[in-house]
């Protein structure tokens, strides 16, 4: 395959990680929403370590664990600012008292 | 915000910071290095103290990324501020504003012969300490009200502008009406109470960099006057405190266009308190305007030998004219002019 083909395939990869990563955001926002419900904090270190910890037995490389827990824990990052924001509209519609 | 994570802090350390982080209200960066965990922390507000982070155990450093000052700062305002005068003096556009004078105002006479002679070799303001802070309580600490009042009179018939410092907010419904612009001196910078009280001047305020003062410190200073609700405020580089002794002060050239960078402000330089030496005050004054001041703060004196203070970093008459055709030639090379 030539430089032009393999980055074809690149492309295609990266679409479903967007796919993927808005899937799994969609998860997050339910679980906010929960975690508002609950009076549960945002901030859950037990949880994340799991996730991190999953991650790194799932990986058969070539990345490394290290690599697949850094960019994991910018999506977990992220999650978190997802999972605030809907706390937050959460708490302002509870307020609404909608 | 950025927390750097000491090597080898445990697990528990690092979640420990992030807890305290997020119900702060921040949004989190973490990266786990081979040695360090860099903490990120984004949202952070001005009146955050990073200490709070500091002080937890396993973290080895805080780096505030945000300035703490808002109002002086350019990311809030891109556009120079420039200040007008009813006179048509701009401070902070293209030209040059120089102001030019005795160190202390020492009698009528005095006064008159240096306004009249700075006035005719361009000089845009009249510069005369009434009330001195002097070092020494021992020395001439100035003319007290009787000063303003020849100062105003001098500046009033050569056509210039007044500048003299104030020491102190109760002599503020004294000096308002005599004076264009309210000098916070070096030794002043800090006098928080005196700060808020300019904010509700109605005039400009020329404040002066503190002895050994950052310039965010002078930033800060000038914050406390803005937020007050006065934002003409002209910053001043005179000089810092550094282990040299060949000459007074060491004059911060660099913080001229640091500040400039960092602030909106326009920014005066004070080669004679900068340097506290006659012979170093022209090379100082050419390379602050070349290095971007936008106005220049000189001593001059008819009599430099018996001036009542500070006579050794007064220039003579015939110093300042020469320095003056000096600055004429190097203002069209850096896009300015001097009047």
């Amino acid at each position: 395959m030539s430089v032009e083909d393999w980055r074809r395939k690149i492309d295609e990869i990266d679409r479903k990680l967007v796919e993927l990563l808005n899937e799994r955001s969609h998860c997050v926002v339910e679980i906010g929403k929960l975690k508002k419900t609950d009076g549960a904090p945002l901030y859950q270190p037990d949880r994340e370590s799991e996730v991190l910890a999953g991650v790194e037995r799932a990986n058969r490389g070539p990345l490394s664990s290290a690599a697949i827990r850094r960019l994991f824990e910018r999506i977990l990052d992220e999650a978190r600012s997802v999972e605030r924001t809907i706390m937050q509209d959460e708490a302002a519609r509870k307020a609404r008292g909608e | 915000m950025v927390v750097l994570m000491q090597s080898g802090a445990s697990e528990e350390q690092i979640q420990h910071v992030i807890d305290r982080l997020v119900s702060l209200g921040f949004d989190i960066h973490r990266s786990t290095g081979a040695s360090h965990t860099v903490v990120g922390a984004i949202g952070v507000g001005p009146d955050f103290d990073p200490r709070d982070i500091e002080v937890l155990s396993g973290v080895r450093e805080v780096v505030r990324v945000t300035q703490p000052y808002k109002l002086a700062n350019r990311a809030f305002k891109a556009e120079d501020t420039i200040v007008h005068f009813p006179n048509g003096v701009c401070i902070g556009g293209p030209e040059i504003v120089v102001a030019a004078g005795p160190c202390a105002v020492e009698s009528a006479d005095q006064i008159e012969i240096i306004a009249a002679r700075v006035a005719e070799l361009g000089a845009r303001i009249l510069r005369g300490g009434a009330f001195k802070p002097r070092t020494s309580p021992y020395s001439f600490q100035g003319m007290g009200e009787p000063g303003l009042h020849l100062l105003r009179q001098a500046a009033d018939r050569h056509g210039l502008l007044v500048v003299s410092e104030i020491m102190d907010a109760s002599q503020l419904p004294l000096m308002q009406p005599l004076v264009d612009i309210l000098q916070v001196g070096a030794r002043n910078m800090q006098n928080y109470h005196m700060l808020r009280a300019l904010g509700a001047a109605r005039r400009p305020v020329l404040l002066k960099r503190g002895l050994s003062a950052t310039i965010e410190e002078l930033l800060l200073a000038a914050e406390y006057i803005m937020s007050g609700g006065n934002h003409n405020v002209i910053l001043c580089e005179r000089g810092i405190r550094t282990f040299e002794t060949a000459t007074r002060n060491t004059m911060d050239i660099a913080a001229l266009p640091v500040i400039k960078k960092l602030s909106h402000l326009p920014v005066f330089a004070d080669p004679s308190q900068g340097t506290g030496r006659r012979d170093q005050v022209a090379p100082m004054a050419r390379a602050a305007l070349a290095a971007g001041a936008d106005g220049l703060l000189i001593e001059v004196h008819n009599d430099p030998e018996r001036a009542l203070s500070d006579g050794a970093q007064s220039l003579y008459f015939d110093q300042f004219a020469k320095l003056m055709s000096e600055l004429r030639m190097i203002a069209p090379a850096v896009g300015r002019r001097l009047a």
